[in-house]
């Protein structure tokens, strides 16, 4: 049993681990070589990894896929050690409204972004913040969200906001704790303590109603 | 359209957030009422006294700031989105 438990809260701490690395947003260093558009043709598998047709459009089973080529600073253990570089490629969809909710609507202008900022014999370093991860096989992208200039090749983006989400986080997770306890302590205890009550109530009647019966059944029995 | 569902069940959730903390919040204050009365009850206090007492506290509670207080649920999360709409876009 208790395997059993600590299994599944591995395997959840897992899911939501890598739901939230999923998610969050990243800063790599790039430098943008070019941008492209390709058309997709989705799979039911890699659906889920793309975002809905553009806010304003409707969703069609293939479309095309603004993509942002880039060459960047590789980064191991969540950005803490810097690797040589290395190609990525970003894909540049809107999220809509929903999820993720970055509630971003401007690939179109990021894709315009994008192309101003490429660099070619002179290197020209941006930070791209994105979120979702490249998994080759399937042909997912990240998504890259914004694309500033970063002040030098060696600029370490600090990440305030995943810093703060977090935060926030943690707190909504001690505060519903709080709401929990309060309620065990208010409504469910008292609760059971008077579910508790009336089955002493029951028990005793029972045995005081045993007592008669059997006093009962006394009367019938020869006298010694 | 995928707008529409945001409000409508972003409303919903803060809805069901919006009441548990404020059952929370209301519970929380009756038993610091209680604990105030039980600390230091006066000679000749009787349960109606002190009923009347915590009536009284919640009385007040339900009148006062921190109860509107608990309505930002409504305000901060659509002021969170438009912020962030802002800056990413």
């Amino acid at each position: 049993m208790r395997n059993i438990r600590r299994t599944l809260r591995i395997v959840m701490f897992l899911v939501v681990g890598l739901f939230l690395h999923y998610v969050m947003p990243q800063q790599d260093i790039a430098r943008i070589t070019s941008t492209e558009i390709i058309r997709t043709d989705f799979s039911s598998f890699n659906r889920i990894f793309y975002a809905q047709a553009d806010s304003g459009s409707v969703d069609q089973p293939t479309r095309d896929l603004r993509l942002i080529n880039t060459e960047r600073k590789s980064t191991y253990f969540f950005g803490l050690i810097r690797g040589g570089n290395e190609t990525m490629v970003f894909r540049n969809e809107d999220t809509g409204w929903i999820y993720p909710p970055y509630f971003k609507f401007d690939s179109s202008d990021l894709q315009a972004e994008a192309a101003a900022e490429i660099s070619t014999a002179e290197a020209q370093w941006v930070v791209v913040t994105h979120y979702g991860w490249r998994i080759r096989w399937a042909s997912i992208y990240p998504n890259a969200v914004a694309i500033r200039t970063a002040p030098s090749e060696d600029y370490r983006p600090f990440p305030w906001v995943n810093l703060v989400i977090f935060a926030v986080m943690i707190a909504g997770a001690v505060f519903l704790r709080a709401m929990w306890m309060q309620f065990r302590e208010r409504t469910v205890d008292p609760l059971a303590d008077r579910v508790g009550d009336q089955m002493d109530h029951v028990n005793a009647d029972l045995a005081e109603r045993k007592g008669r019966w059997s006093r009962w059944l006394g009367t019938w029995r020869k006298k010694k | 359209m995928s707008f529409v569902r945001l409000v409508v069940f972003g409303g919903l959730v803060l809805a069901v957030i919006y009441l548990c903390v404020s059952l929370y919040s209301r519970s929380i204050r009756r038993e610091k009422l209680e604990n105030q009365w039980d600390a230091n009850p006066p000679e000749d206090a009787t349960p109606d006294m002190r009923a009347s007492f915590i009536a009284n506290g919640m009385a007040v509670y339900e009148s006062g700031l921190r109860k509107k207080l608990i309505l930002l649920i409504f305000v901060i999360p659509p002021l969170v989105v438009a912020s962030i709409i802002y800056f990413i876009n």
